[in-house]
């Protein structure tokens, strides 16, 4: 089999793609009502921390997946059963973010398709990039990232024209108190959407330059968040903190703001592009974390699960809530502590622990003999 | 040990060409082994009743002789002078020919510039007179010696037909192989220029040959197109088409992995680039390969014309290319799904003027692309003579009065005239053809899904253009996977002082086209004091 590589400036977009995925969709930090940028600022540096970790956690086993180095920590037979949990975890993460979606599709797009079209088809696509590879996943992404770009910079000038944005919106600072905001720092912003960088484990394996992959998802991580801040700054300013915490979709209710000359309206069709493409890539990534852990349990190319598992997703997309009410409880107050902060922090925290043991231990060994 | 390896050659042949023309069993034998009374037989056996098949008894000098040839491939006149001058002339009255040795000699004096050649086995024999060369048989030499007398009767070189410029060389490939080739050794007078020849089809035996420039081709890419020409079995070749759905990395694709040109300058660009030209014989249509994207929105007029405009012109040429994909979709999704994404005055007027029409949006747009792509193809195949009928007619029916009769609405015969003209400003016919297929999968989606599908859609073009491959090159290769220094030449067209590197997505031999150099500017003034 060849070896699939992807480029670092492959990479950095489909970091820029994930981290804005489906935080743009249902807004991020919105618990620190105006406040939300300085949540932002201090989930980049946590984001930074984050990433540096995981690089730091693949760099001890250069080559190695996250699932590959389960098995040399532990023995095969665990991490096959960590593996499995893994798995869950993505693909459960890969559904929830398609929901998003198919949630902002049928309540603002066209709300009379079923969500379950919306959904399938969305997933099929993916099932398809998947099926031809990683690499192709990251072309995909670098063929659109400028249209992202450009389509954010619009908006800004396009509100910023039809004079919606007003800088009195962000003020006071910090009115409610440091508390909210802290709340809505840990653990909220650092495992929704940074810490679910932990899909990366697999990802950078994968990059052909790994020395410089560090850097180049550090600069991801900062254009990322700079766009998530742009994002919010948007929000807030144009909507105010009140509409903005009871739409479900902000960022799109800001865009519908926008008015030039009667004839730049409802420019829609930008902000969902760029929603879009973040959910696609991020449910790709994180789907293709799920693929790669089942070709490591069943030692089969992962190509041959992947339309297969893009179905399950897209049908468990719909199962695993009744509404978009309930979607978002589960992210917010269930998740949190149930999933993200065990899977994100927990498991690779006890992964360095053994990883750096066992690197102690050996060097030790290596000494003692030299010294024998 | 020789004739040993002969042999060898002789059964590999065999082996790799299973086919009708291959040489049976009795046309294997060496021609020593046939006596000079038998051949005319044995020749007659190979061909069978065909006319045109000459075998004519001649006198060499005080050698007996016999010379075979197709009158209808070869030039008869030529024939006759050569008879004349050489072969019988009197010059050579008491030459005796005995042996190959003489034979050779004889050649050479006789033919040395006009090209003989000396074959020594039946098959050979049997392919070279169908090459349109005459074989001529001494009798007692156990071998014969063809010259080469072929019609090249065909068109002249003349304008090209398909892609034209306004400011550039007119001249155009013609379907002679040799005149081809000759277009462009004229351009690059460069000992480095090399064509290798290959027989591909089993039937039809056609001439392909593959140029490149030594020092500057990517060696891995020309073994992988050699290996791919060598590997190709198949019957027939009549056309580089052919050749190009056989040699392309994938076959479940709409869009073009290998470019056609018949501009002589396009292709001179191209190898120089680092491309491969695959010429094959009996057609203008010479393929490049590998290509991208890119290269299918490049005219070779925008070096022949100031950056400024090619740049421009390049851009108005993506712009088409998604007008052409986006426009009849995106109208059939705003109208069914979206109308409130239209500002309220336009929506005001598209509304007003689908008032009478029966018709809901999708099924407009199909009645129009269909009956235009109908007119298109009418108009390439009808005969010239009903030119004009068709053209009136079809004014008629996609213009102002279908618009009239309120089976369509105006906004409708505006948005088919944009999609349709947009569609032909491609500088690469085959590329247009895969956006007009692209289109339709575009409309019926989006009249279900609306914009959305459309969106998902494209996503799906794009993942499916980035897991193609042109002989291993990625599809949209200096775009994604992204290299920087290769830009100068793809959305913009730079000063061509400024490109001093080929295309490294070509990885070629030698990057460096030329030395780094300025932008040409006046000459310095000296003044006074400045110089010191």
């Amino acid at each position: 089999m060849l070896k699939e590589n992807i480029s670092l400036s492959q990479l950095i977009t489909l970091v820029i793609n994930f981290l804005l995925g489906s935080a743009i969709v249902v807004g991020v930090g919105m618990e620190a009502k105006r406040d939300a940028w300085i949540v932002i600022i201090a989930g980049l540096f946590i984001g930074l921390l984050i990433i540096s970790a995981y690089y730091f956690l693949l760099s001890l086993q250069p080559g190695k997946n996250f699932f590959e180095i389960l098995e040399i920590c532990f023995s095969r037979p665990v991490a096959i059963v960590m593996s499995l949990g893994y798995i869950c975890y993505f693909l459960y993460i890969a559904c929830r973010v398609i929901r998003d979606f198919g949630e902002m599709i049928s309540a603002a797009i066209l709300p009379l398709t079923p969500i379950e079209v919306t959904v399938a088809l969305l997933a099929l696509v993916i099932g398809y990039i998947l099926y031809m590879g990683i690499e192709v996943l990251g072309r995909t992404s670098e063929i659109f990232t400028p249209y992202t770009f450009a389509f954010m910079l619009m908006l800004f000038i396009f509100l910023y024209g039809s004079g919606n944005i007003e800088i009195s919106n962000l003020e006071p600072v910090a009115a409610n108190g440091w508390k909210p905001i802290v709340k809505a720092i840990v653990p909220s912003i650092s495992v929704f959407p940074y810490g679910e960088m932990i899909a990366f484990t697999v990802v950078l394996a994968d990059v052909t330059n790994f020395k410089y992959s560090r850097v180049i998802s550090i600069f991801g991580v900062i254009i990322a968040s700079m766009l998530l801040l742009l994002s919010v700054f948007l929000i807030i300013t144009s909507l105010g903190e009140n509409i903005a915490l009871r739409s479900n979709f902000p960022l799109l209710s800001a865009a519908r703001l926008v008015s030039i000359g009667e004839f730049i309206e409802r420019i829609d069709a930008l902000v969902v592009f760029i929603i879009m493409l973040g959910i696609l890539i991020k449910s790709s990534v994180f789907i293709y974390g799920g693929l790669k852990g089942l070709e490591y349990v069943f030692n089969k190319p992962y190509r041959f699960f992947s339309i297969p598992i893009a179905c399950i997703v897209s049908m468990f997309s719909i199962f695993i809530s009744n509404d978009f009410s309930d979607h978002i409880r589960e992210g917010l107050y269930v998740d949190i502590f149930v999933l993200h902060l065990p899977m994100e922090y927990g498991v690779p925290i006890l992964i360095l622990v053994t990883l750096l043991f066992k690197k102690w231990r050996k060097d030790r060994s290596a000494g003692k003999e030299v010294k024998a | 040990m020789n004739k040993f390896l002969k042999k060898l050659m002789n059964i590999n042949s065999k082996k790799q060409i299973p086919s009708n023309s291959t040489p049976s069993k009795a046309q294997e034998i060496e021609m020593k082994n046939i006596s000079f009374e038998t051949i005319k037989d044995e020749i007659k056996k190979i061909f069978g009743h065909t006319a045109d098949l000459k075998a004519d008894d001649i006198l060499v000098g005080k050698s007996e002789a016999i010379i075979f040839y197709l009158d209808t491939v070869i030039n008869t006149d030529f024939l006759k002078d050569m008879l004349g001058q050489t072969l019988e002339s009197p010059v050579e009255q008491d030459i005796r020919i005995t042996s190959v040795d003489e034979l050779q000699a004889f050649g050479k004096k006789a033919f040395g510039v006009s090209g003989y050649k000396l074959i020594h086995t039946l098959s050979e024999m049997t392919e070279t007179i169908l090459e349109g060369r005459i074989a001529v048989i001494i009798k007692g030499v156990p071998a014969a010696l063809t010259i080469s007398f072929i019609n090249s009767e065909g068109r002249t070189v003349s304008e090209p037909t398909t892609q034209t410029v306004v400011r550039g060389p007119k001249d155009a490939f013609v379907e002679d192989i040799s005149t081809n080739i000759n277009l462009i050794r004229k351009r690059i007078k460069n000992h480095n220029l090399q064509f290798e020849k290959f027989k591909v089809g089993n039937e039809t035996r056609t001439s392909v040959y593959i140029g490149s420039v030594k020092g500057i081709v990517n060696e891995k890419i020309l073994e992988e197109v050699r290996k791919r020409i060598k590997d190709i079995n198949i019957s027939a070749i009549f056309e580089s088409a052919n050749i190009e759905e056989l040699i392309q990395d994938k076959s479940a694709t709409v869009f073009p992995l290998a470019l056609n040109t018949e501009r002589p300058d396009s292709v001179s660009s191209a190898l120089l680039d680092g491309k491969i030209a695959i010429i094959t014989d009996g057609t203008p249509f010479i393929l490049l390969v590998p290509a991208v994207l890119t290269d299918f929105f490049i005219s070779s007029e925008d070096n022949y014309q100031n950056y400024f405009m090619s740049s421009f012109i390049r851009m108005i040429r993506y712009l088409s290319f998604m007008i052409g994909l986006l426009m009849p979709s995106a109208y059939v999704g705003v109208l069914t799904f979206h109308p409130e994404l239209l500002p309220t005055t336009l929506l005001l007027s598209v509304i007003a003027q689908r008032e009478g029409v029966p018709f809901p949006a999708v099924i407009e747009v199909f009645i129009m692309e269909i009956t235009f792509e109908i007119l298109r193809e009418a108009g390439v195949r009808m005969p010239r003579a009903v030119g004009q009928t068709v053209s009136i007619v079809g004014a008629l029916v996609i213009g102002q009065a279908a618009a009239e009769a309120g089976i369509i609405s105006n906004i409708m015969v505006i948005i088919v005239a944009i999609t349709a003209i947009a569609n032909f400003v491609f500088p690469n016919y085959s590329f247009a053809n895969a956006s007009r297929l692209i289109r339709f999968v575009l409309i019926i989606v989006a009249s279900i899904l609306g914009l959305y599908g459309v969106l998902l859609v494209l996503i799906f073009m794009v993942a499916h253009l980035s897991s193609l491959r042109s002989v291993g090159v990625p599809y949209l290769a200096p775009v994604a996977p992204f290299i920087v220094e290769d830009q100068k030449d793809i959305f913009i067209r730079t000063p061509i002082w400024f490109q001093n590197k080929r295309p490294a997505y070509l990885s070629p031999t030698t990057l460096d086209k030329q030395k780094p150099q300025g932008s040409p500017s006046p000459p310095k003034q000296s003044k006074g004091g400045s110089g010191d």
